[in-house]
């Protein structure tokens, strides 16, 4: 027993010194290297959605390659998480425990995001956006989680809007994925057809696991939809297109950001994903924007492995690091967390390559306001050779 | 009534991709009593193989398919050979784990090599087309997988029955040891067996691959494909079909009238009704174990 | 082996001075475990633990019954479930919560384990996989259990203590988890474990011999789905958070391969082969950084393979883990630990 309060006593003053030692210099932070962590599935059955952290990992490249922050470089350290929350948080805490992380970025999937959220917000390490439009991001607001990606919940209100109001379509459908992400997508369709005096003609769920999209056309096709909203995996969405066309069931199909890589989507539909609009919140890939085509340069041209595709959540992996990097490059030589965080909320209308971005000091009655990064998506239609028309400029949003 | 109809019939069209899935795994159980876990991923390399010809490679159809059909079968020959032969006095849960182990390297290959970006096979026939029978719809893809299913089987049916090496294998399954007295090489036939299996799962594999193809593609229609090979009584040809045809009705019909969400696992509490009803599936005969 | 000459010395827990000394050790090891390691690795002992739970009593139902199941993940989901919505909406107490949602998980086991008195092999498979896939849409159909989107584990009280980091929780766990192995043994050692094997064996001339085959089957069952319920509701602390997705089938097969590659029949098997394949599933993901042979890895994905896949190759290196011990030894790790043992006490002879 005895040796044991020593050990106790020993490790106590282990630990206090560790404090002392982290209030002088903050955690995962020197004078050459400012450490940032990031989670993202390269095996499993989300693996499509690495590309968002090898994304990131490119544009730190060329940030270091352009001589890093303020003398800083910055050093990328990313795992394969499998979307498995239990690897999540084993990941994340090998790192934070280890090496030290300054702060977390991106990061794939709702589930693992929330198996570290709490681990995060506890020891009160910013962590940038999630890659996910989910609500639980800013429900409850955290002082250091700054989410970026739209809501599908706004996505969803913008494609409906556009329905109703400029296409003149009345009779919304929808499928959804059944989860977290679904879900969100039919409350938003629902909140914006109330407030044009209509309803859902038909939700048709969609299991992860379902390969046979057969009986969810049926459902749809008896609802007599003339939109069908497809809150679902790519892979489902080309599956009920294509079973659709099958049985002679062609309504205006629209879809989430999810399945807004238009490229990819007309390649695996064989073109049947010609015509469908979808939301989507980062310039599109061939847009005449410099500071895209200066990352696909820079940052694609010269990090990238020979078999990456300049898709969208490739780039989107840029998208969701550049509020960070921006607030680093404010902080100038005084980098510490609170220093940031602080930067981060002062952020107003930054627009690097997607929406605009503004956070506030943390308000959780205005937990929108101050904590959803963007807060507008804008609409395109798919072309004949996968190019993108779009169809409107950016919607601003407001939730609920 | 025009619903129920298209329900049957679609219940039909994907059941025949179980059916495929259930065949080869029959063929296997059938003559070493192993539960193949890996025949989902057999199918699923063999597919993106012919990806890769097709795709990458630029051969035509008439060229691809055979290539990848031999493939299969010597894929099917490989692991038989360097894997399961190997195997020293297997007991089933040890074979159930050398198979899970095959499963876990044959989708890292595949992950490894074509990424997880979703995909598409190219195909002669558009998956999206469809043939109407008055107002019931089929695409063209599922009417082929149809009538492949039935040929797949009943030349199966025939080779078993009438063939001498089909009787050999036969004989294997019953008695190794009588087999072997008889002048069969077993171990040649079990090879074969694998070989056949694995050409059998490619054709369903080829026959899903024009839709989409990712890496786990292969993981529905297999536990599909092994729960209709269950029903069907895990050792019959004709049962696996029949299971399989009936296990795509029955969930089309769910999902129609009753429930969509629980589709895809509505299958799984019938057979356990099945089961407890008839214990060893609907078409086998009941085994009678002797102490 | 020495003479045993009552029944009393067979379930006896320590038979000689040796094996005191080794489990004093061990305990004493356990227990320093927190102040010897950095927090990971605390974090990592957790996920150990649990898995050795269930792979525990998984072994009580493969190894010692010879039946098999696919649905564990299903009792995992029931535990972790279970617990969470008693604390949340009964106020239970934890160890409590734990408990009641492990008997929950046990009931469903007895009733799973019905129709298996009449199947086996494949058949008894499909069906409890078909278990394991139902109990998680279930439970994702409810909105009571949180749907789909999850529920957030509640503070985690026991008794005055409040505990919340990694080590705190440990030193729950590590307890429950000596406390079930050698409840696990016992139960081995008696009536109940011999009738167990004497199922496996044969289970007609077991029948025969006065064994109440009905009794005995589902009562494997129920312990192992307990087993597996204590798991999923510790497991449930250790993310904080659960969903029903995160109950998959992969997670069956995992704990059914921690069994077989442990070792089919064997306590100190299944122990072994759920810290091995626990640590695999959660260290392989560093593969790429080892020296030499992940830039060797580089540059033959460069030139045959793809790197954006490059990770996938944990799952070759995991399968062939799995092959190559299969291979060499159908009896699993236990075996070639035997086999060494075996070898080396007649040693240099």
């Amino acid at each position: 027993m005895k040796k044991k309060a020593l050990l106790r006593a020993a490790a106590v003053v282990a630990m206090v010194c560790g404090l002392v030692w982290n209030a002088m210099a903050e955690e995962g932070v020197s004078d050459t290297e400012i450490h940032i962590g990031q989670w993202g599935p390269q095996t499993g059955p989300a693996a499509a959605w690495g590309s968002v952290a090898r994304g990131t990992d490119a544009y730190f490249k060329m940030i270091n390659a352009e001589g890093g922050i303020n003398g800083r470089k910055l050093i990328h350290h990313m795992f394969d998480d499998a979307y498995n929350p239990a690897k999540t948080k084993a990941g994340v805490k090998e790192l934070q425990e280890g090496t030290g992380m300054f702060a977390w970025v991106s990061g794939v999937g709702t589930a693992p995001g929330l198996a570290v959220r709490d681990y995060l917000m506890e020891r009160q390490i910013p962590w940038i956006g999630p890659s996910s439009g989910s609500l639980h991001w800013i429900d409850p607001a955290s002082k250091y989680l700054f989410p970026i990606y739209p809501l599908y919940y706004i996505e969803a209100k913008a494609l409906v809007r556009h329905a109703v109001k400029d296409l003149g379509l009345k009779q919304v459908a929808i499928a959804y994925q059944n989860d977290d992400y679904g879900k969100n997508g039919v409350q938003g369709a629902k909140a914006e057809l109330a407030q044009h005096g209509l309803q859902v003609v038909a939700e048709v769920p969609v299991e992860v696991k379902d390969t046979d999209m057969k009986p969810h056309v049926m459902q749809l096709r008896k609802s007599d939809a003339d939109t069908v909203l497809l809150w679902v995996s790519p892979v489902h969405a080309v599956k009920i297109v294509g079973t659709s066309k099958a049985m002679n069931f062609t309504p205006q199909w629209m879809s989430t950001s999810t399945c807004s890589d238009f490229p990819l989507m007309m390649h695996i539909s064989k073109g049947l994903w010609e015509g469908v609009i979808a939301a989507t919140f980062a310039e599109l890939p061939d847009a005449d924007h410099p500071l895209l085509q200066k990352y696909q340069k820079d940052a694609y041209g010269k990090f990238a492995a020979k078999d990456e595709r300049w898709g969208l959540f490739y780039y989107a992996g840029i998208l969701f690091a550049e509020p960070l990097v921006e607030a680093i490059r404010r902080c100038g030589q005084d980098l510490t967390r609170e220093r940031v965080v602080s930067e981060l909320e002062g952020l107003k209308n930054f627009r690097g390559i997607g929406g605009e971005i503004s956070y506030g000091p943390l308000d959780t009655a205005k937990a929108y306001e101050t904590r959803q990064g963007m807060k507008e998506v804008f609409l395109v239609k798919c072309l004949k050779d996968g190019k993108a028309e779009k169809l409107s400029d950016w919607m601003a949003i407001q939730y609920p | 009534m025009l619903d129920f109809l298209q329900m049957l019939v679609s219940g039909v069209a994907v059941g025949s991709s179980y059916a495929l899935v259930g065949l080869a795994m029959v063929i296997i159980y059938k003559t070493s009593e192993v539960p193949n876990f890996a025949q989902g991923e057999m199918a699923l390399i063999s597919s993106f193989f012919t990806f890769m010809l097709l795709e990458q490679c630029g051969f035509p159809y008439y060229a691809a398919f055979p290539l990848a059909l031999l493939f299969a079968v010597l894929l099917g020959f490989f692991l038989e050979f360097t894997v399961l032969r190997r195997a020293k006095d297997p007991n089933i849960l040890g074979m159930i784990a050398i198979t899970i182990g095959i499963e876990m390297i044959l989708l890292g290959l595949v992950s490894w090599k074509f990424g997880a970006d979703p995909k598409t096979l190219p195909f002669p026939i558009s998956p999206y087309d469809s043939i109407a029978l008055g107002e019931v719809f089929i695409s063209a893809l599922e009417a082929l997988t149809v009538g492949v299913a039935l040929v797949i089987m009943l030349i199966l049916f025939i080779f078993f029955r009438f063939s001498k090496l089909g009787v050999a294998m036969k004989a294997t399954q019953q008695n190794d040891t009588a087999a072997r007295l008889m002048g069969i090489r077993t171990n040649r036939i079990l090879m074969f067996t694998w070989g056949v299996s694995s050409l059998v799962g490619c054709v369903a594999g080829l026959l899903i691959s024009p839709i989409t193809m990712q890496p786990y593609m292969m993981w529905d229609p297999l536990l599909k494909g092994f729960a209709a090979a269950v029903m069907g009584g895990m050792t019959s040809l004709p049962g696996a079909v029949l299971g399989a045809y009936l296990l795509g009705i029955i969930e089309n019909l769910f999902g129609g009238y009753v429930s969509i969400e629980f589709k895809s696992v509505v299958a799984f509490a019938i057979i356990v009704l099945v089961l407890c009803i008839k214990p060893s599936g609907l078409f086998a005969r009941h085994y009678v174990k002797k102490v | 082996m020495d003479m045993k000459r009552s029944y009393y010395e067979d379930v006896q827990l320590f038979t000689s001075g040796v094996v005191v000394f080794w489990f004093v050790a061990l305990l004493l090891f356990l227990g320093l475990l927190p102040f010897l390691f950095k927090n990971y690795y605390v974090y990592v002992a957790n996920y150990m633990a649990i898995n050795v739970i269930v792979a525990l009593g998984l072994n009580l139902l493969v190894g010692y019954t010879g039946q098999i199941s696919l649905g564990h993940a299903g009792f995992f989901a029931i535990g972790a479930y279970g617990t969470v919505i008693l604390m949340t909406l009964l106020r239970c107490p934890f160890l409590l919560a734990l408990l009641a949602a492990a008997l929950i998980a046990a009931l469903f086991g007895f009733f799973l384990g019905l129709p298996a008195l009449r199947l086996e092999g494949p058949y008894l498979a499909i069906a409890t996989l078909g278990f394991g896939l139902t109990i998680t849409q279930v439970i994702g159909r409810s909105e009571f259990f949180g749907g789909r989107q999850g529920l957030h584990t509640p503070e985690l009280w026991v008794g005055p203590w409040h505990l919340t980091t990694d080590r705190d929780f440990y030193y729950l766990l590590i307890p429950i988890t000596v406390m079930l192995t050698v409840a696990a043994r016992n139960l081995i050692k008696t009536r109940v474990g011999r009738a167990f094997i004497a199922i496996r064996e044969a289970d007609i001339a077991a029948a025969t011999m006065g064994v109440n085959l009905v009794f005995y089957k589902t009562l494997a069952f129920a312990v192992s789905a307990f087993y597996a319920g204590v798991g999923g509701g510790l497991y449930a602390f250790v993310l904080r958070f659960i969903e029903p997705e995160i109950f998959t089938l992969l997670m069956s097969i995992m704990f059914l391969a921690m069994v077989i590659v442990g070792g089919i029949g064997s306590i100190m098997g299944s122990i072994v082969g759920a810290c091995l394949l626990s640590w695999m599933d959660l260290q392989l993901r560093n593969i790429l950084s080892i020296p030499y042979l992940g830039d060797w890895l580089e540059t033959l994905s460069q030139s045959y393979f793809s790197i954006t896949g490059v990770s996938n190759i944990q799952y070759i290196v995991f399968g062939l883990i799995l092959i190559l011990i299969m291979l060499f030894e159908p009896l699993g790790i236990l075996g070639i630990w035997l086999r060494t043992k075996r070898y080396w006490k007649t040693w240099p002879f």
